[in-house]
């Protein structure tokens, strides 16, 4: 319909907000499970809905820690409703029964999704670290379809469920799901700790994106989402993105409990703070996210014809092994 | 009368940078091109329309007649009314066919 965007956004399109650290769940690859942070008040976090409705911001997404243990979350995604923002959440399911799904629907949110990597009960209890993860998250699902609110399953791709993610195709579809994210493995946190267990070699994920992505178009009962940018060089990947690479910094940003803002949830650098410093002067001129949106091709970029694609991959994953921004992600397979 | 809204279920925004650049590119006589200004989100896939587009989106409130919406774009644009209400009528046909307009 247009010239797709080629500069900066006035705001982004979504603030993933981790209301609290806190979790019921230990699990391995987690990337906040070691993190601690003061929280902002009930207060303050209305203050930093006004400023997101004043940046237009369409879309928060709360995240974590678990935000259903937040005794906040249904009065700030109310306040986030009543100013035109959309709020959605991704859970472990473990605390959403039938009460909490009416709840969430009442409140406003557009979509809920839930964690679930296997199909199998015993690989996502035993990667979750908590038995009986897999029962809860299944009736969280259910739960959702009961009440009508619309459902989105996350799974992590790593060793364990990569060879059998149409099992959990299967498993969105037995429960109503709209939408499936096949999300990239990030070493951060206990994924780092954790990667030579649970993280595929290069070529394991080519395989893996190469079969992925035929399944993804030949599917149309279910929306099948990757947001990886290392897979731009696949033969077969059209998504319709209005920016290249890493999105995070340039369509989205984190914002931590206690108010401070990274580019993503994963690299664990503040830009600002969301209530005392100036949006748009982050936004705009924060080093870190202007750093992130002009990568330079180091290392194997620089000769690679796919860099114009993929801007160097995941810019979380160069930046937690390497400490640069603009070394080539380390799942690259080129 | 028939008066035409958004879907509500559209998520959308002006981006007011590009528009501002728009804007000026037009005050000196210059060609925007196909510049998006209006951002759309619809089932979590990115559009854009164009200055007109996205004043015509902007327009369409669920106020106004299809036949107000060309006045008021005549009023704002100079260019012929023929092939104004033409080109009106198209791009409103193509959004109702998407589902992103509806009649109120």
């Amino acid at each position: 319909m247009t010239e797709p965007f080629i500069e900066l956004f006035s705001a982004p399109l979504t603030f993933n907000w981790t209301l609290s650290f806190r979790c019921n769940f230990s699990c391995q690859h987690c990337y906040s499970r070691e993190e601690m942070s003061d929280e902002l008040s009930t207060e303050e976090n209305f203050r930093v809905i006004d400023v997101l409705a004043e940046q237009q911001v369409p879309f928060i997404n709360f995240g974590g820690g678990e935000p259903l243990l937040s005794a906040d979350l249904y009065k700030i995604a109310a306040y986030a409703v009543s100013k035109g923002l959309n709020p959605s959440m991704n859970s472990n399911g473990w605390l959403l029964d039938e009460s909490a799904a009416v709840r969430l629907k009442e409140v406003g949110f557009r979509s809920v999704g839930i964690s679930l990597d296997s199909a199998k009960a015993d690989l996502h209890d035993d990667f979750r670290c908590m038995p009986g993860a897999y029962d809860r998250a299944v009736n969280a699902l259910q739960a959702l379809q009961k009440v009508g609110l619309r459902s989105t399953l996350s799974a992590v791709i790593s060793r364990i469920n990569y060879k059998n993610f149409r099992d959990i195709l299967d498993l969105a579809r037995e429960n109503g799901v709209a939408q499936v994210y096949l999300h990239n493995f990030k070493c951060s946190g206990r994924g780092f700790k954790n990667r030579e267990e649970l993280d595929l070699t290069p070529q394991e994920w080519k395989a893996f994106y190469i079969e992925a992505l035929a399944v993804k178009n030949e599917t149309t009962d279910i929306d099948i989402s990757f947001d990886d940018p290392v897979i731009a060089s696949l033969p077969g990947y059209a998504e319709n993105s209005l920016v290249k690479g890493s999105s995070c910094g340039k369509l989205s940003l984190h914002l931590r409990p206690d108010g401070h803002i990274t580019p993503c949830g994963f690299i664990p650098l503040v830009v600002g703070h969301i209530l005392r410093d100036d949006f748009q002067t982050l936004w705009q001129k924060s080093p870190i996210l202007v750093k992130m949106r002009n990568k330079e091709a180091k290392g194997k970029c620089g000769d690679c014809g796919s860099f114009e694609s993929c801007l160097g991959g995941c810019t979380a994953r160069a930046f937690a092994t390497t400490g640069d921004f603009s070394e080539p992600d380390p799942h690259c397979w080129v | 009368m028939q008066r035409l809204k958004r879907n509500p279920d559209i998520v959308w925004r002006v981006e007011k940078q590009r528009e501002a650049s728009v804007l000026k590119a037009l005050e000196a006589g210059s060609d925007p091109g196909e510049q998006g200004t209006v951002l759309l989100i619809v089932s979590g896939t990115m559009h854009q329309l164009n200055m007109i587009g996205g004043t015509i989106w902007q327009s369409v409130d669920g106020s106004r007649s299809q036949k107000q919406l060309v006045d008021l774009l005549a009023a704002e644009y100079d260019v012929d009314r023929a092939e104004l209400e033409t080109d009106v009528c198209l791009f409103i046909e193509d959004l109702i066919q998407r589902g992103w307009l509806i009649y109120d």
